[in-house]
């Protein structure tokens, strides 16, 4: 029964469980993603929201799921979790719903809540072994508010309020979460829907904290025009910027290794935030994140 | 005191025009509000943005329900009721727009409607992304209370995050928008009186539900469908059936608004009513079996009218 049941990506579901009609821009690799996922854990998902820009899905009277949704303050969407789940367990408990309509409790929540003031409430979920899923879209800003920095955003990029481009450090939000031990982690990206759906269907069938980060491509706060997005998310992994990677059993295995790895600045140059990379006198700039892409990969182990 | 509201889609600058009008007034003297509508505005989604600009201290808060002046940067908003365009216009407002498309049936509106004139500002080689200093430009010569000098101080201020030569071809578009409407200077027309409340909301009366019932049931699963996002869509993509290969692996399950289902033959089927056109879905496709054809809607195929 716990066989996986995704192996190719036609065994990938034809249908959309998502309702078109949402807010979101148009290109919007976050819903890309949140619609991947929803396929497959079902409309029996329960989603707790931080402030963010998913949040926009559930806008009233508006609603493009079939089930729950729940909108907290952007830095307790996982407590908001922990309360769904203790409602579930307790409805169950006195049987007032059967147990086998067990249902998944979801965060999600922007890469600003999870790696800055969501950061909390999440260490505390993981370490109360919450029964949760939790999955941090990384748009790598602020999106919701106009694309200001966040602690996610990673070096050189130009936002609202790094219009010279980002010197501060992309925080790494896996190995943080990682060194909670929970249950698992995986990074994932819409543009390689089997790698993420392999990796949602297992993580739906433990128990315990299972913690996502999915790099989401975002075309107004990125700079890129909206037909490139999933080309973004290739790009990502494509040149190793984005490793595809789980945390399980206390090791970190990686998904997908690109056998040839295509140089940063591809990836860098399709987008207009990087543009000051790009600028006379900065070529060091882009040396410098490509030794530190190297740097990473050097230490992975061959699959 | 001088009401006006700005209207676009997200993306198209109204709210930065309603910034460079705001603070030119501001330098002049005046008090001023102006604020964007915060909703779920997103790029391509319709958002306003509006101005006050008064004498005295301005009291008022919210949105503008009843406005002197409105600026509209795109005519396709014409469709959309819920963009709100002509929402509390009186025989003395202005409306100041591009050129309505062809077909649009006449406007139920009931003050001064003036074109604005896009082949020339084409003919400029103005760039998209400076437009909206010439709608702030064209909205403070109408208002006529703004000087030039003023006008362009107050692109500056607001834009000087963005780095020299832009502000120096935002000024350029300022002015051009300023010099456009140079016939109709100063006729939009103060008012003193307050401005008549807004019309009260619609709202819907949910009966409590036993607190045995409330979770996690919902009440109506998929009400976005009712959204028509579909009006965001400048281009269509056009699936051609015999070029197809069924692969719906690359085309739906990549398309971000759930707007190609796929029907029993295994085919993908776009929805017209709700695809934004961002032409994922084209790039996307391995056969290059969808092209990009000029939006036209046709509501017998299921296109929103
Ligand atoms: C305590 C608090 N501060 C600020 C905000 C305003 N706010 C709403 S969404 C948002 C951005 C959140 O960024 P992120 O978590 O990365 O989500 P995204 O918007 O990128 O989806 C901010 C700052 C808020 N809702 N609550
Ligand atoms: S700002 Fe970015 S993440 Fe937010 S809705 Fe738009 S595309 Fe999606
Ligand atoms: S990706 Fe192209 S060929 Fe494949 S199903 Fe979609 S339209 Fe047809
Ligand atoms: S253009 Fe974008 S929204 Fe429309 S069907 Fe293609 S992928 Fe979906
Ligand atoms: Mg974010």
């Amino acid at each position: 029964m716990n066989k996986p049941t995704i192996k190719k990506i036609t065994d990938l579901s034809p249908h959309r469980l998502i309702a078109p009609g949402t807010p979101t821009c148009a290109g919007c690799g976050a819903l890309a993603g949140v619609h991947q996922i929803y396929d497959i854990l079902g409309e029996k998902s329960i989603f707790v929201n931080g402030a963010g820009c998913m949040t926009l899905l559930a806008t009233y009277p508006f609603t493009p799921f079939k089930g729950s949704w729940l909108y907290t303050a952007m830095a307790c969407a996982s407590a908001g979790a922990q309360g769904v789940r203790d409602a579930l367990d307790i409805l169950m408990e006195k049987k007032r719903r059967q147990s086998d309509e067990a249902m998944q409790v979801v965060v999600l929540t922007g890469d600003g809540s999870a790696s800055g003031m969501g950061l909390s409430a999440t260490s505390a979920a993981m370490d109360r072994q919450l029964d949760f899923i939790c999955i941090c879209y990384d748009n790598e800003g602020y999106g919701n508010t106009g694309h200001q920095y966040s602690r996610s955003t990673p070096y050189g990029a130009k936002t609202a309020t790094s219009t010279k481009g980002f010197h501060g450090v992309k925080k790494d939000l896996f190995a943080i979460w990682a060194a909670h031990k929970p249950t698992y982690v995986a990074t994932v990206t819409a543009a390689f829907p089997l790698d993420l759906a392999k990796k949602i269907e297992k993580a739906s069938k433990m128990k315990g904290p299972r913690m996502f980060i999915m790099l989401a491509p975002c075309p107004p706060g990125w700079h890129f025009d909206p037909p490139h997005a999933v080309n973004m998310g290739k790009l990502a992994v494509n040149t190793g910027i984005w490793p595809l990677k789980e945390y399980i059993d206390g090791k970190v295995v990686h998904t997908l290794i690109p056998k040839k790895r295509v140089p940063v600045e591809a990836y860098l140059k399709s987008q207009g935030r990087f543009a000051p990379l790009f600028l006379p006198g900065n070529e060091g700039q882009i040396q410098a994140i490509q030794a530190h892409i190297d740097d990473y990969w050097a230490l992975v182990p061959p699959s | 005191m001088y009401r006006i509201r700005f209207h676009g889609r997200g993306g198209q600058g109204m709210k930065t025009a309603s910034r460079i009008l705001g603070t030119a007034c501001f330098i002049e003297g005046y008090e001023v509000q102006d604020a964007p509508r915060y909703g779920a505005e997103r790029r391509g989604a319709p958002m306003f943005a509006y101005v006050r600009v008064s004498h005295t201290t301005i009291y008022e808060r919210g949105v503008v329900p009843v406005p002197d002046l409105v600026v509209v940067a795109d005519a396709s908003l014409m469709a959309i009721p819920a963009a709100g365009l002509l929402t509390g216009c009186t025989p003395q407002t202005i409306l100041i727009m591009p050129p309505l498309y062809a077909e649009t049936p006449p406007l139920p509106f009931p003050g001064v409607h003036l074109t604005m004139d896009m082949d020339k500002i084409r003919e400029t080689q103005i760039s998209p992304s400076h437009l909206s200093s010439l709608w702030a430009g064209a909205a403070a010569r109408l208002c006529g209370i703004v000087t030039e000098t003023s006008l362009l101080q107050a692109v500056e201020e607001e834009l000087v995050l963005l780095g020299e030569e832009a502000v120096a071809k935002n000024r350029q578009s300022a002015l051009f928008g300023w010099r456009l409407m140079e016939a109709h200077t100063g006729c939009v027309t103060e008012k003193r009186e307050p401005s008549s409340k807004a019309p009260p909301p619609e709202w819907i009366e949910f009966p409590w539900d036993p607190v045995s019932m409330s979770a996690p049931a919902i009440r109506s699963p998929e009400t976005s469908r009712g959204v028509i996002t579909g009006l965001w869509r400048s281009v269509r993509p056009v699936i051609d059936d015999a070029r197809c290969g069924k692969c719906w692996w690359n085309c739906s399950v990549h398309c971000p608004d759930s707007a190609i289902t796929v029907n029993k033959e295994g085919a993908p089927v776009i929805d017209y009513a709700h695809c934004k056109g961002c032409l994922i879905c084209v790039e996307e496709c391995p056969r290059r079996a969808i092209t990009v054809r000029p939006e036209e809607r046709d509501p017998e195929k299921g296109d929103p009218p």
